[in-house]
C-alpha cells in the first residue's frame, strides 16, 4: 500500500494536463499556456489521457447539458480539476491542482485519511480569500457544489469518491451517461434498453444520402469546445459519414454577458470608445492575435515544432519584447513557415472562401484579403505579422477611424467573428475531417467576441 | 535446422506476451482506483447521438481494390527473388511484364480519380 | 557468417527493444521524465466507454507490441539475430502487417467516433505505404537473390545496398515512418482528432499500445540497418557497435525529419504513393533485376 502511494505520488508529480478553455478567458488561457510550458507539463489530447483538468473561464452549459461535468467524469482516476478566473492565479490553481493529485495519491485506498485532505483543500482556498470570492460569487463553482454537498462531490479528489463508492460506482455511472449522452432536443430515453434498437439508451445509426449519391450510415457528432487547438466555445454539430462532414450547423457557447472586452480586439474597442490607444499596443495585440492563430493551425496540421515557436514568440510579443528580439525570431518563423512546400502541399484547396462569397458574408480581415483557401489565409496572418512587428515601437496615437482587429473590422454590435463563424458551415459540407479541422484553424473564429458586453470600457489586465 | 529455427520465435512470443500480462498485473496492482470508470465517448464534450460504431463510409474503396491486385502479384515477387539467377532472363521479362500490365491499371485508375476523394 | 544467437537471447531482445525505444522517446521529448509519464499510465484507472468492445481494444492494444517484438526476431546485433529464419524478410513483412489490425481493432472497439476516424485512418494509411514498402524490402532481397536476412548482410560486405539502390532504401524510409504511424504519418493518432486511435485509451492499455507504437518504431528504423547499410559490416569497431551506430543515426535521422514536416493526410499522399513511388520503386527493382541477372 505504501509503495503504491509513492508511485503515485512520483507519477503523478507532473500530471498530463487537459486545458479546457471557455469563451471570454483568453486571458486565463494564456496565461495556464505560458505556466504550463515553463512547468514542462505535459498537454493531454483528451479526457482519457488527463489526470488535472483546467478550466479557464467558467464553461457555459448548452441549455441543460453541462458538458464540462461530463467530460470531468469521462477522466480516469486520479484525478483533479482547477478552475482559472484570473489570469494572475494560473500558477497558483496549477500547483493547487498538482497538491491536490499528490494529496490524493497519498490518502488513496484509506478513506479515513479523505478527511485532513478536505482540510488541507479548504486551508489552501483560505490562503487566497479573492479567489474563493470570487468562487462563490459565481454561483455556479464547483466550490459551492463542494462545500454544501460535502466530501463525495470533492473537486479535488475525485477519486476519492470513487473509492467510496465502491462496487457500486460502475452502476450509477452508467444511469449518469445515459442521461449525460441524451441531447437537448432529442427524446430522453434514459435506460433504453427496451427500446426498438437502442443499445444502453442510444439508437444506431441510420443511413443517409450521401454526398456521392450513396445511402450511408449517418451519424451526428458534436465537435468542440473541448477539441484541442479549437476555438474556445466553438460547437460545431457535424452529421459524419464515415470521415466525411455532410453538413454542419454552428453552436456558440458564450457567457450570457461578459465584463471585459475581448481580448484580441481590445485595443481597437477601446479605441473606439473614445479611449487613447497608442500604434505599438495595437501592433502587439494584432502580431501576438496572429501568431496564437498560426500556432494553432500549424498545431491542427500537425507540425508541432514551428507551433510551439509561434506561441513562445506570441508570450514573448505580450510581454513587451523589444523590436529588435523580436523581429529576428519571428523573421525566422514566418520564413521557415512559408518555405515549407509539404505545408502548402497539404493545406492548399482546403476551405476555400473568394473574396465575393466573403463579402456576401460580411467576411472582413485576413479572411477577405486572402481571397482563396486556407494556406492563402495563412500567408495573409503571415504577412501581417511581419508588418505589424514594425509598428512594435510606435508610440503614435491609433487613429481612431477605420479600425481594423486581426479578425476583421471593429464594430461591437456585429463583431467579424460572427461572419466567420456564420461562414463555416457553407466551408464545411462535404469536407474530410482533418479538412475540416484545418478550414475551422484557418478561419479561427475569436468567441470572446461574440459575448455580449455590459461593462462600459476595459479593466487592466496582464 | 527448420524446427530449431523456430524454437526461439515461440519463445519470445511467450517472453513477450508474458510481458503484456506483466504489465497488466502491475497495473492491478498500483492504479488507484480498482474499478474501471465508464464513460462516453470523446468528441469535444458533447455525445453523438448514435452509437459511434458504423457502417464507415470508405472513400478510398476503390484504392483498396488497385491494392489487391497487387498485394496478389507481390506474392509471386518474393519466390521470384531467389530464381532469378537460375531461370535467367525470361524471369525478369516475366515478371516486369506483369508489374508493367498492373502499372497501366495504375495508370488508368489515377485517370479515373480513384486516388483522390476530397 | 550469421549465425543464431543462443535461446536466452529471445528474453534479452525485448528489453533491449524498450530501452532503445525509451532512449528514442527520450531524445524525442528532449527530456528525462519518461519514467514518470509511463508510471502515471500505470496507477491509472482502466476506462471503459459505454458499450466498448472490450475485447477487441484489448486484442489490438497488445498485438501491435507484440507484432514489434516478433518482428524483430530476424533483425540481427552485428551478424546474430535471435532466429535467422530463412524466409526472415516475408516474416518482417507479415509481422509489420498485423499493426494494420492492430490499430484498427483498438480504433474501432472503443465505439467513438474519432477513435474509428482514427483507426480508418491507418487502413487507409497502409494501402498508401505498403506497395512501395514491399516492393523496396523484395528489391533488397533480389540485390541477395536470398530472403534470409543473414545472407542479405553478406551480400553487402562490399558495397552496401542504400549506395546502389537509393530509391528502395528512400521509400523503405517514408514507410517505416508510415507503418509506425509516427512523426508526419501520426495522423491515425493525430491531435485533431484528439488522439485518434488511441484517444479512449487510458491506463495500461494506453501504455501498450503508444509504447508498442514506440517498438514498432525503433524495429522498422533498425530493420534498415541490415536491408540497406550493410548491418554489421564496417571497419575497426565490432560488428554490433556499426549495428548499434547505424540504428542510431537512421532513428536520428527520422526523428530529424519529424520536426521538418507537418503531418502528412493521406487524401494526398495516397497519389504521390501510386503515382509516383510505386513506379519509381518498379524501375528501381527492374535496375537492380538487370545487375543481378549480369553478375
Amino acid at each position: 500500500m505504501d509503495l503504491r502511494n509513492r508511485l503515485g505520488r512520483v507519477a503523478l508529480d507532473r500530471p498530463a494536463v487537459l486545458l479546457v478553455t471557455a469563451a471570454g478567458a483568453t486571458r486565463e488561457r494564456l496565461a495556464v499556456e505560458a505556466e504550463l510550458a515553463r512547468r514542462r507539463w505535459p498537454r493531454a489530447s483528451g479526457p482519457a489521457a488527463a489526470d488535472l483538468v483546467a478550466f479557464a473561464g467558467a464553461p457555459a452549459p448548452a441549455g441543460d447539458d453541462d458538458w464540462a461535468e461530463r467530460l470531468w467524469n469521462g477522466v480516469p482516476a486520479p484525478k483533479a480539476r482547477v478552475r482559472v478566473r484570473d489570469p494572475e492565479h494560473a500558477a497558483h490553481a496549477l500547483e493547487h491542482g498538482r497538491m491536490a493529485l499528490l494529496v490524493g495519491a497519498g490518502t488513496q485506498g484509506r478513506q479515513e485519511q479523505r478527511e485532513p485532505a478536505g482540510h488541507e483543500r479548504h486551508d489552501a482556498d483560505g490562503e487566497h480569500p479573492p479567489q474563493h470570492d470570487g468562487h462563490t460569487a459565481s454561483g455556479r463553482s464547483e466550490h459551492d457544489g463542494h462545500t454544501t454537498s460535502g466530501p463525495s462531490e470533492h473537486d479535488g479528489h475525485g477519486h476519492d469518491a470513487h473509492q467510496d463508492h465502491g462496487g457500486s460506482h460502475a452502476g450509477t455511472d452508467q444511469g449518469h451517461h445515459g442521461h449525460g449522452g441524451s441531447h437537448p432536443g432529442t427524446d430522453h430515453d434514459h435506460h433504453g434498453h427496451h427500446m426498438g434498437g437502442a443499445i444502453l439508451g442510444l439508437p444506431m445509426a441510420e443511413r443517409a444520402d450521401d454526398r456521392d449519391g450513396l445511402r450511408l450510415d449517418r451519424l451526428h457528432v458534436p465537435l468542440g469546445p473541448a477539441l484541442p487547438d479549437w476555438p474556445a466555445g466553438l460547437v460545431v454539430r457535424t452529421e459524419l459519414q464515415g470521415d466525411v462532414v455532410q453538413r454542419a450547423s454552428v453552436e456558440a457557447l458564450v457567457p450570457p454577458r461578459s465584463s471585459r472586452p475581448a481580448f484580441w480586439s481590445e485595443p481597437w474597442l477601446r479605441s473606439a470608445a473614445g479611449a487613447p490607444v497608442t500604434v505599438d499596443e495595437a501592433a502587439r495585440r494584432r502580431c501576438a492575435a496572429h501568431l496564437d492563430s498560426v500556432g494553432r493551425f500549424l498545431a491542427v496540421a500537425g507540425w508541432r515544432d514551428p507551433a510551439a515557436v509561434a506561441r513562445r514568440a506570441r508570450d514573448q510579443v505580450l510581454g513587451g519584447a523589444s523590436v529588435a528580439d523580436l523581429r529576428s525570431g519571428l523573421r525566422t518563423l514566418t520564413r521557415r513557415v512559408r518555405r515549407s512546400w509539404t505545408l502548402r502541399w497539404l493545406t492548399s484547396g482546403v476551405g476555400v472562401l473568394s473574396s465575393t462569397q466573403a463579402q456576401r458574408y460580411g467576411v472582413t480581415g485576413p479572411a477577405l484579403l486572402a481571397d482563396g483557401d486556407a494556406y492563402d489565409r495563412l500567408l495573409v496572418w503571415l504577412e501581417e505579422i511581419d508588418r505589424a512587428v514594425d509598428a512594435c515601437d510606435d508610440r503614435s496615437p491609433l487613429a481612431s477611424h477605420a479600425l481594423n482587429g486581426p479578425r476583421g473590422r471593429i464594430a461591437p454590435e456585429a463583431p467579424a467573428s460572427r461572419t466567420l463563424v456564420d461562414v463555416l458551415p457553407v466551408l464545411l459540407e462535404g469536407t474530410e475531417f482533418a479538412c475540416a479541422r484545418l478550414v475551422v484553424a484557418s478561419l479561427d473564429p475569436d468567441l470572446d467576441e461574440l459575448a455580449p458586453q455590459h461593462a462600459r470600457g476595459g479593466h487592466a489586465h496582464g | 535446422m527448420r524446427s530449431t529455427a523456430w524454437e526461439p520465435v515461440a519463445v519470445l512470443l511467450a517472453v513477450v506476451v508474458g510481458g503484456v500480462l506483466l504489465l497488466h498485473g502491475v497495473g492491478v496492482a498500483v492504479r488507484a482506483v480498482r474499478e474501471p470508470l465508464t464513460t462516453g465517448p470523446f468528441s469535444g464534450g458533447f455525445e453523438p447521438r448514435e452509437h459511434p460504431v458504423s457502417r464507415f463510409h470508405v472513400r478510398w474503396y476503390p484504392v483498396t481494390m488497385v491494392f489487391l491486385a497487387f498485394d496478389m502479384e507481390m506474392l509471386f515477387m518474393y519466390p521470384w527473388t531467389k530464381v532469378v539467377p537460375e531461370v535467367g532472363t525470361s524471369a525478369v521479362v516475366e515478371m516486369f511484364l506483369f508489374l508493367g500490365i498492373l502499372l497501366a491499371g495504375v495508370g488508368y485508375a489515377w485517370r479515373e480519380g480513384a486516388f483522390r476523394w476530397t | 557468417m550469421a549465425e543464431t544467437a543462443p535461446l536466452w537471447a529471445a528474453v534479452v531482445l525485448p528489453v533491449a527493444l524498450v530501452l532503445v525505444a525509451w532512449a528514442a522517446a527520450s531524445v524525442d521529448a528532449r527530456s528525462a521524465g519518461l519514467g514518470r509519464a509511463v508510471l502515471r499510465l500505470l496507477v491509472q484507472q482502466r476506462r471503459l466507454t459505454r458499450a466498448a468492445d472490450v475485447l477487441l481494444v484489448r486484442v489490438g492494444t497488445t498485438l501491435l507490441p507484440v507484432a514489434a517484438v516478433l518482428a524483430a526476431v530476424v533483425l540481427p546485433l552485428g551478424f546474430r539475430s535471435v532466429s535467422d529464419l530463412p524466409d526472415g524478410i516475408v516474416w518482417f513483412n507479415a509481422m509489420e502487417a498485423l499493426a494494420w489490425a492492430a490499430v484498427w481493432l483498438t480504433g474501432w472497439g472503443p465505439n467513438s467516433a474519432l477513435s474509428l476516424i482514427g483507426g480508418y485512418r491507418f487502413l487507409a494509411q497502409g494501402l498508401a505505404y505498403e506497395l512501395p514498402h514491399m516492393l523496396a524490402i523484395t528489391t533488397a532481397a533480389l540485390g541477395a537473390e536470398s530472403l534470409r536476412v543473414g545472407a542479405l548482410v553478406d551480400a553487402q560486405a562490399g558495397l552496401w545496398f542504400a549506395v546502389w539502390m537509393p530509391v528502395a532504401f528512400g521509400v523503405y524510409l517514408l514507410s517505416a515512418l508510415a507503418m509506425a504511424f509516427w512523426g508526419p504519418f501520426d495522423q491515425p493518432v493525430g491531435t485533431d482528432v484528439a488522439g485518434g486511435a488511441a484517444s479512449e485509451l487510458a491506463g495500461v492499455d494506453r501504455l501498450l499500445f503508444l509504447g508498442g507504437r514506440w517498438l514498432l518504431f525503433v524495429v522498422a528504423a533498425a530493420f534498415s540497418v541490415p536491408l540497406f547499410l550493410g548491418g554489421g559490416q564496417g571497419p575497426f569497431l565490432p560488428a554490433w557497435a556499426w549495428t548499434v551506430l547505424k540504428t542510431a543515426a537512421v532513428l536520428g535521422l527520422l526523428m530529424w525529419a519529424r520536426r521538418r514536416v507537418p503531418t502528412v493526410r493521406m487524401e494526398r499522399y495516397v497519389e504521390l504513393a501510386w503515382v509516383v513511388l510505386t513506379p519509381l520503386a518498379v524501375a528501381q527493382a527492374l535496375v537492380v533485376a538487370v545487375v543481378v541477372l549480369g553478375r
